[in-house]
């Protein structure tokens, strides 16, 4: 078989990925929050609850969260980072 | 481990045209010859839906054609462009990513004096084919082309027994090399009448399995011909069950079983009937029929999600906005249902964009439950999910379907070198492997610590406990062989707690813990290796 694409280039990519993997953590700015609530649609653990009197989003359980990626992508205020 | 593993044995770009190569036998090659030599002069332009690597491009390029080629793999595309760099420098040739569905809403009506497409369509679901070949009835030039190359199945039933018969070892030799396979198209010519289109077939190899259709457009219009939409329903056949069988062992093995993306109905759906999407995983759309047939009447619309399942696929990049869109365009569920509702799978927010689906397709997107078995609660209240339906969770039954997905695949990785080169620990090792990791499975919950690398600390222990009472009261053995029981029990069982993180939205991806087994692993060869040498036993 041939040498491409290379086992040790795949590992080499996914070991970037695993360095990071560990580290990742929500950042999360009440201030941009508006209530729209995407977050908590798509949380697969529940790391995100809706406060319905100030109407923001309030992020628990920091270390239960596996850095899906899903708040990020679906919030619209762009209130969220994973970094 | 098993994500790298994945990756690699995916189809690459070079394994891909070695594989088509092979499996067409070089033909396609004199195809492609036939389409520049007769179709291609100076300033032809050229659509190529689904460039690949850009062979076909580059001849079309080379003979003074402006050509625009579009793929919807981006690994494809990076050795395309590497391939044809000057040519695009030069202007000759424009690469874009992009689904073949959207062709109709990206380029100019009648911009194109030349549509190419070599070994697509086969790929496309009938929903799709006829979507895109009526798009490129608006993208043709007058006394434009649009030119086909596919493999067929042979329409007489003695030549179509040949083609199985030759084509099932050569199938079988191609992926074994390359990790590539084709589909065949059925009943073509009809498809291009019904589309408003004439069609001849100029070039014709391999028996009539690979043959080039030529298309112009006719001037009567095509009839507005509307395939019924396929009925799923819930069946245990023989073929379910060898694909299950399968899965339950090798599902991260590609090429993965795919279900053929498009519009079906579940139960009796009508125009106020919810429309569900998903992705084209089969093990997915079975699961989903099977959870609904009988309880609901939907419409399910399996989009393209590289056949794997929508969590991995929406994470992996293989599951997008640009998928979803592209399923909603080409089923005409505009035509088929009176309201704008789509519902996701909440399981693929993490790589579907939302908002960009709202945007372009106008459709309003709602986050369904993350378990196929919730969608008839969740639909009998309108749409309210409860936070049950919304967590996932990681019950026995998972984690013993799991723990033999990863059994299977490292049963394979592991214990055939052992078989091979190491016989005489073929059973201590496949059983220390097949008992700890069904373990794992039943305690995982009671187990402390909150990821897969922290549990097996308390899995390691178990495991040795066992090793010791078991030594001590039934077979005694010598300190050498106790060592080496202890290091390879608590390697194994490093191994099996980390990996198994990986197998559930539950935990974070199993490449979280890479640095801690690395660490572990080396730690332990250390020990492998000095221990004896420090207590003279070698």
């Amino acid at each position: 078989m041939g040498s491409e694409p290379g086992l040790m280039d795949t590992l080499a990519e996914h070991w970037e990925i695993a360095k990071k993997l560990r580290s990742l953590q929500i950042h999360f700015d009440p201030e941009k929050c508006k209530g729209v609530w995407q977050c908590y649609e798509v949380c697969p653990i529940g790391c995100w609850t809706p406060d319905y009197e100030r109407r923001v989003a309030i992020f628990h359980d920091p270390e239960k969260c596996v850095a899906c990626g899903a708040c990020v992508l679906q919030c619209p205020e762009d209130a969220i980072e994973l970094k | 481990m098993a994500t790298v593993f994945m990756k690699w044995l995916e189809t690459s770009p070079k394994d891909y045209d070695r594989g088509i190569q092979l499996l067409t036998l070089g033909k396609l090659q004199h195809v492609k010859e036939r389409i520049v030599r007769d179709y291609i002069r100076e300033g032809t332009r050229v659509l190529e839906i689904g460039c690949g690597t850009g062979t076909l491009t580059a001849m079309m390029a080379a003979q003074g054609a402006s050509v625009t080629g579009i793929d919807a793999s981006p690994a494809m595309l990076a050795e395309a462009e590497a391939k044809l760099g000057p040519d695009i420098e030069a202007g000759r040739v424009t690469l874009k990513l992009m689904d073949a569905t959207l062709v109709g809403d990206r380029f100019p009506k009648a911009s194109f004096d030349v549509i190419v497409s070599t070994l697509v369509f086969s790929e496309l679901s009938p929903d799709e084919q006829r979507f895109v070949l009526e798009a490129c009835t608006t993208l043709l030039a007058p006394g434009g082309r649009l030119l086909i190359a596919d493999e067929v199945v042979p329409p007489r039933s003695l030549t179509r027994l040949v083609f199985y018969l030759v084509r099932l070892p050569l199938v079988l030799l191609t992926w074994l090399l390359t990790r590539t396979t084709t589909s065949a198209l059925r009943d073509f010519d009809s498809l291009l009448a019904q589309s408003g289109y004439r069609s001849a077939v100029p070039v014709s190899c391999l028996s009539g399995s690979l043959v080039l259709y030529e298309a112009a457009l006719s001037q009567t219009p095509g009839t507005e011909f509307q395939s019924p939409i396929p009925k799923l329903r819930h069946r245990v056949t023989l073929r379910t069950l060898l694909v299950d069988l399968w899965a339950l062992f090798f599902r991260i093995i590609p090429p993965y079983p795919k279900f053929k993306t498009g519009l079906y109905a579940i139960g009796n759906p009508d125009r106020k009937s919810p429309v569900l999407v998903t992705g084209n995983f089969d093990l997915t759309v079975r699961r989903v029929v099977k959870a609904l047939d009988g309880r609901a009447d939907i419409w399910l619309l399996v989009a393209d999600s590289a056949g794997i399942n929508v969590w991995c696929a929406a994470g992996g990049g293989y599951f997008t906005a640009e998928k979803v869109i592209a399923a909603v365009q080409s089923s005409r569920l505009d035509e088929v249902v009176a309201h704008h509702a789509l519902i996701l799978p909440q399981l693929c927010a993490n790589g579907v964009d939302g908002w960009r689906v709202r945007e372009e397709t106008g459709w309003g997107v709602h986050w369904g439950p993350a378990r196929a078995a919730d969608i008839p609660a969740y639909l009998a209240a309108k749409r309210k999910k409860t936070d049950a339906m919304r967590w996932v969770r990681f019950p026995l039954k998972d984690r013993l379907e799991m723990v033999t997905v990863t059994l299977g695949f490292y049963g394979l990785l592991i214990l055939l070198p052992v078989f091979i080169f190491w016989r005489s620990m073929f059973w201590p090792v496949t059983v220390s492997m097949v008992g700890l990791s069904y373990f794992y499975a039943v305690v995982h919950p009671w187990l402390p610590g909150r990821d897969g690398l922290r549990k097996s600390v308390p899995l390691t222990l178990i495991a040795l406990a066992g090793l010791f009472i078991y030594t001590a009261l039934r077979d005694p053995l010598p300190a050498e062989r106790l060592f080496n029981w202890v290091v390879g029990l608590t390697a194994l069982s490093v191994f099996t707690g980390a990996e198994l993180q990986g197998m559930s939205p539950v935990m974070r991806g199993e490449q979280a813990n890479w640095g801690w087994e690395a660490v572990i692993g080396a730690a332990l060869g250390l020990v492998y290796w000095l221990t004896p040498l420090a207590l003279g036993w070698r």
